[in-house]
């Protein structure tokens, strides 16, 4: 395969980049997050939401970030600014791109932190460290101890155990990011993937053949909770805003990282193909896996009613308390116990690595930085704003982020690149770009889908959202006096990068020589063309 | 389980499976593009 943004680094095998495509999707949400809002939102009737917006958002989407990408990739960008100013001969194409550097930095950010926590769980599963805790309310605790919730009295860890672990788990990911693209992020793929399908297969059979519970209730019992139809609830805006959030989430697209991995691609590689391979395996892993082991579980241990309780409690009490209650009661629970959070970890990894890969782009693209010392740049600023996640994480600072940056945000990024990808730079050429070296035909009809119903259905979920909790969050009407500090601080530094990045881009386009109305100059290889749009 | 939820389950399950299975058929066809 050849090297689009950059002569020296490209991906080394087609199923390589499938699987990293896909490690990028596959992440905590499937195996938490998933079966909690499958459950919670009408089952069978949240499946059918889910399918649609698959089908009408998710999957048009893949399609358009891989256009998007392998177009950029033409002009040697990695990165949002410089893709959309290759699309779009506009001052003001490369600033919207910055919505997509300031996305997967903030995400991976407090991504990583959560993602240390699962490495926590694996040692302290392992050593047994949470054995004897065998009931809800005590996991909930410990859980709470770990992250500091709570305060010193109710502190079962020395209080450092927190920060090393999210110190290795970061520092795991910036050696990963900083060995390249073949030589770091396809390998940890080729690797993490097979992996993490065989510990979630192994976990998914223990699951199913668990003996009946206490009330009777079985593994069937517990995916009768996910899938049975409740119709009734198809007429409800909020199943329907659920689905759209689930596959947002699941599948890294509105984050600005797919479009970096398919910069690294050439005219001549498929798109149409691998990008379905890639949605219709994060879909496997999601569906098929995700939702046969922790509700499942939970169900057996404590019923339809209790697993129901845990879900609406949130997916983290899910994951970190009930099922380490749940493997405390099985055979060889406490490796079970590892397979579990390690196949978090896993999961977590393989999303977090593709998060810095646009902010590494960048910097290497348009200031001609080595990639060792960028990467260990980015591991600064994530340790640094890591840090006050984990010192304020009860005041709310992580929420903030996830719901401004991994939701609202998503549904805004993914908006504006469809209107530049599809309505800017016609539905003709990119419906033409993403045919260019295609296996397969998409079928017609989602040309129409892109251009006028992945719009709409983007604008509805906008507006629902804006009306519905946007506004109450902004207002910060849920959020207790004395954490409003913390939350306007962290919605201050989202600014910050905001800005900063709005100046780095001015700085580069400067530097550069780059003229927006005349548009940027595509490469073919290593031989610079001159090119029209 | 319930025949309906099976049935949501069964078809949930063969669509994506199904997805994924005929997407890296094609694909093993042509491992190198």
């Amino acid at each position: 395969m050849s090297a689009g943004s950059n002569p020296h680094e490209a991906w080394g095998t087609r199923i390589g980049l499938i699987l990293a495509m896909a490690g990028n999707a596959v992440g905590l949400g499937n195996f938490l997050r998933f079966p909690v809002q499958a459950a919670g939102n009408g089952g069978g009737s949240f499946m059918i939401t889910y399918f649609i917006a698959l089908l009408l958002l998710g999957i048009p989407l893949m399609w358009i970030e891989w256009g998007i990408g392998r177009h950029g990739g033409r002009y040697r960008k990695g990165h949002l600014p410089g893709m959309f100013a290759a699309l779009w001969r506009h001052p003001a194409a490369k600033y919207l791109g910055v919505i997509g550097m300031v996305i997967p930095l903030v995400v991976m950010i407090y991504y990583t932190y959560i993602e240390s926590w699962t490495l926590a769980f694996t040692v302290f599963s392992l050593t047994g460290d949470y054995w004897g805790r065998g009931t809800q309310a005590e996991m909930v605790a410990y859980l709470h101890s770990f992250q500091g919730i709570g305060g010193p009295a109710a502190r079962v860890h020395a209080a450092w155990t927190p920060y090393a672990f999210f110190f290795v788990t970061l520092a795991l990911n910036i050696w990963i990011i900083s060995k390249g693209i073949s030589g770091g992020v396809e390998k940890l793929a080729r690797i993490g993937m097979p992996v993490l399908f065989v510990l979630a297969a192994v976990l998914a059979g223990v699951v199913v053949m668990l003996p009946a519970g206490p009330d009777g209730s079985t593994a069937w019992t517990g995916l009768n909770f996910i899938y049975a139809p409740d119709l009734s609830r198809l007429g409800e805006p909020r199943v329907w805003l659920a689905s759209a959030g689930q596959i947002f989430f699941t599948l890294s697209v509105g984050m600005g990282s797919l479009q970096a991995y398919a910069s690294y691609l050439s005219a001549k590689d498929d798109i149409a193909l691998n990008g379905l391979a890639t949605a219709a395996t994060n879909e496997t892993a999601e569906v098929v896996l995700g939702g046969s082991i922790a509700i499942p579980a939970a169900v057996v241990f404590f019923g339809v009613s209790g697993a129901m309780a845990v879900a609406q409690s949130g997916s983290f009490n899910l994951g970190f308390a009930t099922m380490p209650v749940v493997f405390q009661q099985l055979p060889a629970g406490q490796l079970l116990g590892a397979l579990w959070f390690g196949l978090l970890f896993f999961a977590g990894v393989t999303s977090s690595v593709a998060m810095l890969t646009p902010i590494l782009a960048f910097f290497r693209e348009e200031f001609g930085f080595r990639r060792e010392p960028v990467a260990i740049a980015a591991g600064v600023v994530t340790l640094v704003f890591g840090l006050m996640h984990i010192a304020w994480l009860e005041h709310g600072f992580l929420d903030e982020w996830d719901y401004w940056a991994g939701t609202f945000g998503l549904v805004v990024l993914a908006l504006i690149e469809t209107v530049i990808f599809v309505w800017i730079f016609r539905p003709e050429q990119a419906w033409r770009s993403i045919h260019e070296g295609a296996d397969i035909r998409i079928p017609a009809v989602f040309k129409f889908v892109m251009t006028v119903v992945t719009p709409a259905y983007l604008i509805v979920i906008l507006t629902w959202w804006g009306w519905q909790d946007a506004w109450p969050i902004l207002r910060m009407e849920r959020v207790a006096v004395d954490s409003e500090f913390y939350v306007l601080l962290s919605r201050g530094i989202i600014v910050a990068f905001a800005v900063a990045f709005v100046v780095l881009v001015r700085i580069a386009w400067r530097r550069n020589g780059y003229d927006d109305r005349r548009g940027l100059v595509a490469t073919t290889g290593r031989e610079e063309v001159e090119e029209g749009l | 389980m319930s025949g309906s939820a099976i049935a949501f389950m069964a078809v949930s399950w063969m669509l994506v499976l199904g997805l994924t299975a005929w997407s890296f058929r094609r694909i093993l066809r042509s491992p190198r593009r």
